[in-house]
């Protein structure tokens, strides 16, 4: 095999060890937490980032024609797929619990809300302004 | 030569984690635990398809990737909203009945 066989042999696999690994650290943060809104965090990053990294792989190592082009088309549907189904799994998760208060900490008008905030930043500008 | 070892590894590394999916989609204690556990048992079989598809150098596997794709997407969306419709009909029965009526239209229109 010729040196260029070799460096994209080298390439793919280092896009697929990449995404085997982002998929065990999804594993491990499924597991690691203990509530679904907060595992949701590791699945999203798995069906994003880690699917991916291991179709950029194979598409190196499939080289230029169709075969590269519909794996592209993957890549393309499953960005615009997967936020969707994780903000519908999190709304899901959000109607159905009754008890999400002792979870998480909920705003019943959206103002309050908004003065916090406006609050926090006022007050870091102003130790900005200090330092 | 060295190709087929990488996927007969890629694949085998998958395979455990997707074992690993599905004790944590039949251990979950909430319903959104194990929609969540599916939608990842997705990603992953995709990506064992794409590998098939390198390995036995059939082109048209990747199409059948791209329909599990959307498949498993449309799954996961069906899903989430019939156990929201559920839900509503349950929580708006105890309500009176005229709310009943308009909100039982409602949330039949959502699932």
């Amino acid at each position: 095999m010729g040196t260029l066989e070799w460096i994209k042999i080298i390439i793919g696999s280092a896009f697929l060890i990449c995404g085997v690994v982002i998929f065990f650290t999804e594993l491990f943060g499924v597991f690691h937490f203990q509530y679904v809104l907060n595992r949701m965090h590791a699945a999203a990053m798995g069906d994003t980032l880690g699917i991916t990294s291991c179709l950029i792989g194979l598409m190196i190592f499939s080289g230029f024609n169709y075969t590269t082009l519909k794996i592209l088309l993957i890549i393309c549907f499953l960005w615009f797929a997967s936020p969707v189904s994780s903000h519908v799994l999190a709304r899901l998760e959000a109607t159905t619990n009754e008890n999400l208060s002792e979870r998480c900490e909920i705003y019943e008008d959206l103002d309050v809300l908004e003065q916090e905030l406006a609050g926090r930043n006022m007050t870091k500008d102003v130790k900005e302004d200090r330092l | 030569m060295i190709y087929h070892t990488i996927y007969i590894t890629m694949l085998i590394l998958l395979s455990f984690m997707l074992l690993a999916c599905l004790i944590r989609a039949v251990r979950g204690p909430l319903i959104a635990d194990r929609l969540m556990a599916v939608n990842m048992m997705g990603t992953m079989v995709m990506v064992m398809i794409a590998v098939l598809a390198l390995m036995l150098k059939e082109g048209y596997l990747i199409d059948i990737c791209l329909i599990y794709a959307m498949i498993s997407f449309l799954a996961v969306v069906v899903l989430s909203k019939v156990y929201i419709g559920i839900y509503e009909e349950k929580h708006h029965k105890k309500d009176s009945d005229n709310d009943h009526t308009v909100k039982g239209d409602l949330s039949d229109g959502n699932a």
